[in-house]
């Protein structure tokens, strides 16, 4: 952290409600630890409008601005707007979202948006299904997942949006991937991201979720960076939508990280195969991406 | 009006804002585990003879505070330049990073801090205890006498050592040929231990005499002179073979030896090994007669392959059963020996191949096959009724109590060893005046380094060492996502054809960044460096940090475990919560 010159001062407050071992609160707390103090939140339904607090409480010490599920994109565009007819380019407006406000339902906000190059950082903190209403799946949930809504034989037999390639098919000049199991890099991605003013920049935030996905709390961290040794959850970024930089090359297999968690431990050696060669699919079509 | 103005008028726009902190839940109470910091032992530390604290003296080191784990080092051991290049280092056969890549070079690390204790001039401090006015003798100054009278003087005893020798060092100054420890590195750490206070009286042969002056004057005698006498090899012609160990010593006195011709050395022992390197230095072909195989001999095995590599050769399985004269050269006739069954200790036993005998032509026989006391008196008495034999000493309580070390002692006869014994002997002294003969044992084992016989000075003075768990952190608990595979650092040395023409030293100290980066590799296990992995993770922000000292609010803690598991060296434990 000294490399990056980060004050050592946490925005977020003990006694939220989030559960024990959550990943998107961490997330949180790295976040602000780069974005400081001048900084507003819009935060769609999602784990994280329980975890900021009931009414008239609140886990963050920096403004935190409520809004309806489908509607981050378009209330973080207001909120800039405001703020700019205020005089106040400081101040950095994040919307922040789980993959379900994300991905899905507000995916058509985020895409108008980006595309009309609205100043501000979006965040999708990533816990791969709807885990504030029990587990149902998302667009975000990955191949081989049971969930209350995909159950039994019918765990979810399609595979996960690339969300970060749909973003940087927008062209926007900054899209990044991040882990909570590798602060250093997260934090340089969201500094990096602070100081690129101007136009929409997208981080999409692994965040592990014990409780949702079946591991024990205190492997939260490990479980998030066995995604990335596994080549599961790559670390890059992409700039000007083109430009692709990795930042981690894995090389672990994915049965490792696959059979910590009980959302896939119905999964036989052949479907645990499958999923390893959609994960070196993607791992080498990225590669080609990133190039020589 | 419109209805649209007239609602506007009646009904003000509501944005409920949230004005106080999440504080207010004490999510503490959801806890059912407690998380903690809990120091622990490193393997390396519990298998070192004198339980150096290494893990946190690398951990000083990649900070640059030399000083300090300089000091960190002299709380244990006077001699870190010294062990620093004759040590045998066990710590780095338990090394965790051993199973990551390859152990610690904790050997190469000590010399380096050593030396520059002197490069830098470093007057280092710790803590001394002020003088209690008892007085203790302490007989020999080898590596044993002058680890007791440190050790003793820190605790607030006088010490006289007597060396019959005309200077102090012992085996140190006389055994070890300076090529492995020159004179003026054993020097400066002598001086270091005289500063402390410490009278050395060389040129003073005892007798047993002095055992019934000394309670006139001491108020204990430690007996840490060696073995003086070459054991005899009880064959015939033994007469005609040179004393390997006077030989060491008139080398290291300065004599001219120039010797030529085949040699043959008998032993398998360091001495062998050192004798056998000399004799290429002075320009003779020596070959080391062993009557066990290779791998049984007790020289270290580092010293082994360096005198293979010099051109030493060695012959094993044969065993020494006459020497004859033949003009100006010796015939050594040899029993092949064969392996047979295992002793009773583990090491191959060798028994006779036939009655098949083969005969050696040399110029010279030496023998090194190992020494024995040469005076009864330096034998701990049997039949008496207050005798405590511990690993590295026996404590008599005789007219006055005396304590034997050192080599008289020890099963393992290296110069850590030595130093441990004067430890022991130390510690065993000073709770026998406080607390009584019926305290020692448990005293000592209270001062214990995890589970090994290793026992710590700093714990026995009181310091922070003594709040840390026995528990000695193994390599699964060893978190090793956060360690990169990288290669331990090699120290320069003189090349092989340059260095076996000379007694100067081979290899050199390692540079200060070579140092650093070495230190770097450590994992540290069971020792928090201040890594902060746990206040970074925590979800609950219940780390708190103040005076670089990390706690847990348990006001706020929900038991996630993170922490621990984050914890890259094992410095955290959770346990249930007590209700």
């Amino acid at each position: 952290m000294m490399q990056l010159n980060i004050p050592d001062r946490d925005y977020l407050n003990s006694g939220h409600v989030g559960c024990p071992g959550c990943g998107a609160t961490i997330a949180m707390k790295l976040a602000l630890r780069v974005l400081g103090e001048k900084t507003v939140v819009v935060i769609p339904a999602c784990c994280w409008s329980i975890i900021a607090g009931n009414y008239p409480q609140s886990a963050l010490k920096v403004p935190i601005l409520h809004t309806a599920f489908a509607t981050t994109a378009a209330a973080a565009s207001g909120v800039r707007a405001a703020l700019d007819m205020k005089g106040d380019t400081e101040t950095t407006v994040v919307g922040w979202a789980g993959d379900g406000g994300t991905f899905d339902i507000g995916f058509q906000a985020l895409s108008g948006a980006v595309e009309r190059q609205e100043d501000f950082i979006y965040v999708c903190y990533d816990n791969e299904a709807y885990m504030n209403t029990g587990v149902q799946r998302s667009s975000s949930t990955p191949y081989g997942t049971r969930t209350t809504t995909t159950p039994g034989t019918e765990w979810k037999k399609t595979r996960k949006k690339n969300i970060v390639e749909a973003l940087a098919a927008h062209r926007i000049s900054y899209t990044a991937t991040a882990s909570i199991a590798f602060p250093d890099d997260m934090m340089r991605k969201f500094k990096k991201a602070m100081e690129m003013k101007g136009g929409p920049r997208f981080i999409h935030v692994f965040a592990s979720c014990p409780t949702g996905w079946g591991v024990a709390s205190e492997l939260s961290i490990k479980i998030a960076r066995l995604a990335v040794q596994t080549n599961m959850f790559p670390l890059y970024e992409v700039e000007d939508g083109v430009k692709y930089t990795l930042n981690y090359k894995g090389n672990r297999s994915i049965d490792e990280y696959l059979k910590m968690q009980s959302r896939f431990k119905h999964l036989t050696e052949e479907d645990i195969q499958t999923i390893q060669e959609m994960v070196n699919e993607d791992w080498q079509l990225l590669l080609r991406k990133i190039g020589p | 009006m419109t209805t649209a103005q007239a609602s506007s008028d009646h009904i003000s726009l509501l944005i409920s804002r949230s004005k106080i902190s999440t504080e207010i839940n004490k999510t503490g109470s959801w806890c059912f585990v407690r998380p903690g910091y809990q120091d622990r032992t490193a393997p390396c530390s519990a298998a070192c003879p004198v339980g150096e604290d290494i893990g946190r003296i690398e951990m000083l080191a990649v900070q640059g505070l030399f000083k300090k784990a300089l000091e960190t080092i002299l709380q244990e051991n006077p001699f870190p330049a010294v062990c620093g290049r004759v040590c045998f280092h066990p710590c780095e056969g338990a090394c965790n990073r051993g199973e990551f890549d390859e152990p610690i070079s904790i050997n190469k690390l000590e010399r380096f801090l050593g030396d520059i204790a002197f490069l830098d001039g470093f007057g280092p401090s710790i803590l001394n205890l002020p003088n209690n006015g008892k007085k203790i003798a302490i007989v020999g100054a080898g590596p044993a006498g002058l680890a007791a009278a440190y050790f003793l003087t820190r605790l607030g005893y006088v010490c006289d050592v007597f060396e019959a020798a005309d200077a102090p060092g012992g085996l140190l100054r006389w055994g070890i040929p300076s090529y492995r420890l020159p004179s003026d590195i054993l020097e400066n750490e002598i001086q270091r231990i005289q500063n402390l206070g410490v009278r050395i009286h060389c040129g003073e042969k005892l007798s047993e005499d002095f055992l019934i002056e000394a309670k006139e004057r001491y108020q204990a005698v430690f007996l840490g002179c060696g073995h003086g006498r070459s054991t005899g090899m009880n064959i015939a012609g033994e007469q005609m073979a040179v004393d390997g160990l006077k030989f060491l010593y008139r080398i290291r006195n300065g004599e001219k030896l120039p010797m030529q011709g085949t040699i043959a050395v008998i032993g398998g022992g360091n001495s062998a090994i050192d004798i056998a390197r000399s004799l290429i230095r002075l320009g003779a072909k020596p070959i080391i007669v062993y009557r066990r195989r290779k791998q049984d001999m007790p020289a270290f095995e580092h010293e082994i392959k360096m005198a293979l590599e010099e051109g030493v050769q060695i012959q094993e399985l044969l065993s020494p059963v006459r020497i004859d004269q033949d003009g100006s050269d010796y015939i050594l006739s040899l029993q092949e020996m064969k392996v047979g069954e295992q002793d009773a200790d583990g090491r191959a036993r060798v028994v006779p191949k036939d009655s098949k005998t083969q005969s050696l032509r040399v110029n010279q026989v030496f023998s090194a096959i190992g020494a024995e006391p040469d005076e009864v008196w330096k034998v701990p008495p049997e039949k008496i009724p207050e005798i405590l034999t511990l690993s590295h000493c026996t404590i008599t309580q005789q007219d006055l109590p005396i304590v034997f070390g050192g080599d008289l002692t020890n099963s393992n006869k290296s110069v850590t060893d030595a130093v441990a014994s004067g430890k022991q002997a130390a510690m065993a002294l000073d709770t026998l005046f406080q607390k009584g003969w019926e305290n020692i044992n448990d005293r000592l084992s209270e001062c214990r380094v995890g589970n090994s016989p290793a026992l710590s000075m700093e714990i026995y003075m009181g310091g922070d060492r003594k709040n840390r768990s026995r528990h000695i952190v193994a390599y699964n608990e060893v978190n090793i996502d956060y360690f990169q595979p990288c290669n331990r650092v090699v120290s320069l040395s003189v090349p092989l054809q340059k260095s076996i023409c000379s007694f100067d030293e081979i290899d050199h100290t390692l540079s200060t960044t070579g140092a650093m980066s070495e230190a770097q590799r450590c994992f540290n296990c069971g020792i928090c460096n201040g890594c902060d992995n746990c206040r970074l993770f925590c979800p609950e922000v219940a780390v708190t940090l103040e005076d670089n000292k990390r706690q847990i609010n348990f006001d706020y803690c929900k038991g996630c475990g993170i922490c621990v598991v984050e914890c890259p060296r094992s410095a955290m434990v959770i346990e249930e919560k007590k209700v």
